[in-house]
């Protein structure tokens, strides 16, 4: 125990703390500029220097740690003496322009100039003079206003790991500048603008708009892009979303954001926003009242069912809309039209690769803790950047590599290549002898176990020398024997699994080998996940196979058991599948889907054919917040409120249930009450009050979320396994699909691109981040560049068997010259037109790896 | 880019320091001497040889003065007009360098043989006026040596 007296007050520590811990423990302020709890410590500012009995001179209170017996001070005539002097050398180059600053009313500098003055400057020089930078489309830098705390500089080298700004020039002509000296050009994460004491780099987006003390509500939520699922809080005026900041403590994201989470709220208020409901006539979709469309659309339905069956009948959830709209949307599916036929984007990876891992494992084996990560001492890193796809547990994996853990991948990730990752390159096509040959090595190191015989009995069957291997797949074999060391060496592993594995070839085949390895080296799994909750909407049942909670459908028991509840009859006939309901509406014989909060022509590969496929059915409704390429072609179009502007939960991907707090007043419906109005008109009574209503029936009905409630969830009571009971555990005979793909040299292949800086189409509709990312472009890489006489800039055609593009050129440097990169993000210009697919017997997610390419330039 | 020599310099460089921001000043100084100055291309080659992030490479090298922001001529004077250089006549070597060759302190001789950086006290007050030219020291200028000695620097 140490004691130590900070201004007359005795405190008791158990563990030696900073000067400036200790106090803030205790209630006393001091002040600070270059402190950040976020940041290592840095004693620069001197603005927290008290005076420590037996101590010659002042201390900086943020770097001197307590010791017993220590008798400290911390407001003395002396310290408000230094202070002022202080803050009038800070003043000499600061502008006075706090009347026209953003950051006046929550600045730092302000507020310790009008505690300590001074009141006047006897500076007679000229102030440095350094030209505002509007150059960013997010971030304002003004070196004139810069301090140099360097806490925007520690921020971006230290917790976001980008490096992309530093401190130039020396003495007074010093400031912070990224490497252009212009444009930022860099993450746009806008963590250093969270960390900045004063006005020097702020956000772009409410410049010049409000005041800090004109917010009035500020309301705790979660992020509406990435499955990581950040607290946020967004700052309201007059219901328009001003600003949007991380939590500090969150144990999610803790004070981080990335870009989509930070500056991609502009969408809520946009103005090509729906605002009423949309029904064609003669063709066009013109304007309808409520009563109107929601009359139509349950008078369409209710014939439908009865002229083809409910099987004619699908409906795709939302991996964005919340765990209550999605309850009610498959329960409006399986309890009103009768049928199973009930799915989500999810379909294309997430769902059928984490089932497969259950499978496995037992169920929540992917259910795990992101910052778990940083404590990792080895991650191993397959199939997709997660430094963009889920940029804050990208973040916990540059942490595991700065404390000094081994950061393993296989393929190149441009966002951890800075952190020394030890790399495996495997050819095209050829990751699965790699990770055969892992798997064999790392049986002959460590032994089985006996504990998992279904994986284990697979595990034995391996067998690919790293000689064969190296043959093969072109990794040298002591690179694999220093790799495969690392991983028998590792004591705490972790294997953070992307997209691009599941959807390739023989995608099942590969999760097995890394289940094998996982087990083998007794990890943990992380799956990345796209989208903000399709956890969420797998939990809530909205899949053709399984109730709430994943009982299947298929066991009469638990047909039984949920039609009880929800006094209706259930199916036990699973549903059709998100590929084999586009199938059905291809070939006629389902006539009518419900689609809510999905924008599926664009996310379901092969767009021009699920175009096709919609355009076939006979009635068609769309509920969203814009009228997306899906929503032209509906017959109903149904605007729905939009994230903030409604109450809920979102389930991330560690299963940790979060509230989604309203945060600005619209006119309209939440997606589960367009739902519920409609069952009624159907003559299904669905009485929800509010969202809470809707939660405290799923914890009545789901064995997952049993008995929680939003105060738990608000407590922070959520995170797997709940108060659920353990759900089946089934360790069943691994099935795997063991297809594979041969390049052919010289070949060009579709690649989707996960762009940092969007999400889905959504943040399409964000202005900031298109002003990031303005437009889809093809990239290739520098090779390919050379040998098809292609520049950045260029218009060019690209062409697959499922249809073509015409797209500018952006040229990667690095990129994989048998690849042609492009987003699936923007609108008709999405890599989905182009990818036609064959589906994984197993996990039945589409492999769109092997779709050859062709590139041309359009001369004008 | 880099010639492989000076690849070969900069691993040399990177292998004596225990970390590799230690290794910077020394390895800028080397991108200096194989880019006549430091354009953000000699910064990107020596990131990416010591992975050191390109902003922070910049950082270091603004903080001080022997690294240079700006294109130089082939050759470097530095000449210095502090106190006994001063009082030994330096300004009128500046003025005779401008005239000479039409460099200016800060400037680039039109036909990019010479640049000038005005130094504050080399050392060589017992000899002054002095300067450097690249790495070579010369001492008790007068009007008429100065010439004498640039001749040597084509
Ligand atoms: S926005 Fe993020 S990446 Fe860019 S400079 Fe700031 S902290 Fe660094
Ligand atoms: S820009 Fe802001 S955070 Fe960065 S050094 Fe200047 S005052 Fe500090
Ligand atoms: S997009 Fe994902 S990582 Fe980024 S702020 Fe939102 S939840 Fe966090
Ligand atoms: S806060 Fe302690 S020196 Fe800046
Ligand atoms: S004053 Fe010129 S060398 Fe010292």
């Amino acid at each position: 125990m140490i004691t130590v007296t900070i201004n007359d007050k005795e405190i008791k520590l158990e563990k030696a703390v900073t000067v400036l811990e200790a106090a803030r423990s205790a209630g006393i302020t001091i002040p600070t500029l270059c402190y950040h709890e976020q940041l290592e410590r840095y004693g620069g500012c001197r603005l927290c220097l008290v005076e420590v009995e037996k101590m010659p001179r002042l201390q900086t209170a943020c770097t001197l740690m307590v010791a017993d017996g220590m008798v400290v001070r911390t407001e003395t005539e002396q310290i408000a003496d230094v202070r002022r002097g202080i803050l009038e050398f800070l003043l000499i180059n600061h502008p006075l322009d706090c009347p026209y600053c953003d950051k006046a009313g929550e600045c730092t500098l302000q507020d310790l100039v009008e505690k300590y003055g001074p009141g006047k400057g006897r500076f007679k020089e000229k102030k440095r003079k350094v030209p505002e930078s509007l150059q960013d489309p997010v971030i304002v830098r003004n070196m004139e206003r810069c301090i140099m705390c360097t806490r925007c500089v520690r921020m971006c080298e230290g917790p976001q790991g980008a490096s992309a700004i530093a401190v130039i020039n020396r003495g007074g002509h010093s400031h912070i500048e990224p490497f252009s000296g212009g444009r930022f050009d860099c993450e746009y994460c806008g963590n250093c603008v969270s960390v900045c004491p004063v006005g020097a780099i702020m956000s772009r987006l409410h410049r010049h708009s409000y005041r800090p003390w004109q917010v009035k509500e500020q309301y705790e939520t979660v992020c509406p892009y990435c499955g990581v699922g950040c607290t946020v809080i967004t700052q309201v005026r007059d219901d328009v979303i001003k600003r949007v900041i991380p939590k500090l403590g969150s144990s999610v994201n803790n004070g981080m954001l990335c870009s989509r989470g930070r500056f991609g709220y502009e969408f809520v208020g946009d103005n090509d926003r729906l605002t009423t409901p949309l029904i064609r006539k003669n063709g066009v979709l013109a304007e309808a009242t409520w009563e109107e469309a929601i009359t139509l659309v349950a008078k369409k339905l209710s014939e439908i069912k009865i002229a083809s069956g409910s099987e004619a009948i699908a409906g795709i959830a939302s991996p964005r809309c919340t765990n209550e709209d999605n309850y009610v949307f498959q329960k409006f599916m399986r309890a009103v039209i009768g049928s199973n036929n009930i799915d989500t984007t999810a379909r294309t990876g997430y769902a059928g690769a984490q089932s497969f891992i259950e499978n496995i494992f037992g169920q929540g084996a992917t259910a795990n803790i992101i910052s778990g990560l940083a404590n990792s001492d080895t991650v191993m890193v397959i199939g997709g950047d997660p430094t963009t796809v889920n940029p804050i547990l990208g973040l916990q994996i540059r942490a595991c590599a700065r404390r000094g853990g081994n950061v393993l991948t296989i393929g190149d990730f441009a966002g951890l290549s800075k952190f020394s990752p030890k790399k495996l390159l495997p050819g095209k096509y050829t990751e699965t002898i790699l990770l055969e040959a892992i798997v064999t090595a790392l049986r002959e190191k460590k032994g089985l176990s006996g504990s998992n015989g279904p994986l284990e009995s697979k595990i034995k069957d391996i067998s690919v020398t790293a000689a064969d291997a190296a043959a093969k797949c072109g990794v040298p074999e002591q690179q694999l024997s220093a790799f495969v060391d690392l991983l028998a060496g590792a004591a705490t592993y972790s294997l953070v699994i992307g997209k691009e594995i599941v959807q390739s070839t023989g995608g099942s085949y590969k999760l097995l080998l890394l289940a094998a390895i996982n087990y083998l080296a007794n990890g943990r799994i992380y799956m990345l996940t796209e989208k903000a909750n399709e956890q969420g909407a797998l939990d809530m049942g909205c899949a053709p196979d399984l109730l709430p909670g994943y009982r299947p459908v298929a066991f009469p028991e638990f047909a039984k058991k949920y039609g009880a509840q929800w006094h209706a009859e259930i199916s036990e006939k699973p549903g059709l599948n998100l590929f084999a309901m586009i199938d059905a509406a291809e070939n006629g014989s389902l006539k009518a889907m419900y689609v809510m909060g999905e924008n599926a022509v664009c996310n379901i590969p092969n767009s021009g054919r699920v175009e096709k496929a919609l355009k076939n059915l006979d009635f068609l409704v769309v509920q969203d917040i814009f009228l997306t390429e899906t929503a032209k072609l509906a017959d109903v179009v149904l605007p729905a409120l939009a994230w903030a502007e409604k109450g809920g939960t979102f389930t991330n991907m560690e299963r940790r249930i979060q509230l989604v707090r309203k945060s600005v007043q619209r006119e309209g419906l939440e997606d589960w009450k367009i739902i519920a109005e409609i069952a009624k008109n159907m003559g299904y009574g669905m009485e929800y009050v509010s969202s809470e209503g809707v939660f405290h029936e799923i914890a009545k009905v789901s064995p997952l979320y049993r008995d929680l409630t939003y105060e738990d969830i608000g407590k922070g009571e959520n995170i797997y396994p709940y108060k659920g009971e353990p759900l089946r555990d089934v360790k069943e005979d691994i099935q795997v699909d063991t297809a594979s793909a041969v390049a052919s040299a010289g070949k060009l292949y579709l690649q989707i691109e996960r762009p940092l800086f969007h999400s889905g189409t959504l943040s399409t509709r964000a202005a900031s981040l298109r002003n990031i990312y303005p437009q889809a472009v093809a990239r290739i890489s520098s090779a390919t560049a050379k040998a098809l006489s292609l520049t950045e800039g260029d218009v060019v055609n690209v062409r697959t068997k499922a249809g073509s593009l015409s797209l500018f050129v952006a040229i990667d440097k690095d990129g994989d010259s048998s690849a042609v990169a492009i987003s699936n993000n923007f609108e008709r210009k999405g890599a989905f037109r182009l990818a036609d697919y064959a589906l994984d017997q197993v996990t039945k997610a589409p492999c769109i790896d092997a779709v050859e390419i062709s590139i041309e330039k359009v001369t004008a | 880019m880099f010639s492989s020599a000076a690849i070969q310099e900069i691993e040399d460089i990177r292998a004596k320091y225990p970390n590799a921001r230690a290794a910077l000043l020394p390895a800028i100084y080397v991108a200096q001497r194989e880019f006549g100055w430091l354009p953000p291309e000699a910064y990107e080659a020596v990131a990416d040889l010591l992975n050191v992030p390109k902003a922070t490479v910049r950082g270091v090298a603004t903080f001080y003065a022997m690294y240079k922001q700006k294109p130089m001529g082939r050759h470097l004077i530095q000449l210095c007009t502090n106190v006994s250089c001063m009082i030994l006549g330096a300004e009128r070597l500046v003025d005779l360098l401008k005239s000479a060759y039409g460099v200016e302190p800060g400037g680039v001789s039109p036909d990019g043989r010479f640049s000038l950086v005005i130094m504050e006290c080399i050392g060589a007050c017992g000899t002054a006026p002095a300067m450097l030219v690249n790495d070579d020291f010369h001492e008790n200028l007068t009007e008429k040596n100065l010439q004498e000695i640039l001749e040597k620097y084509k």
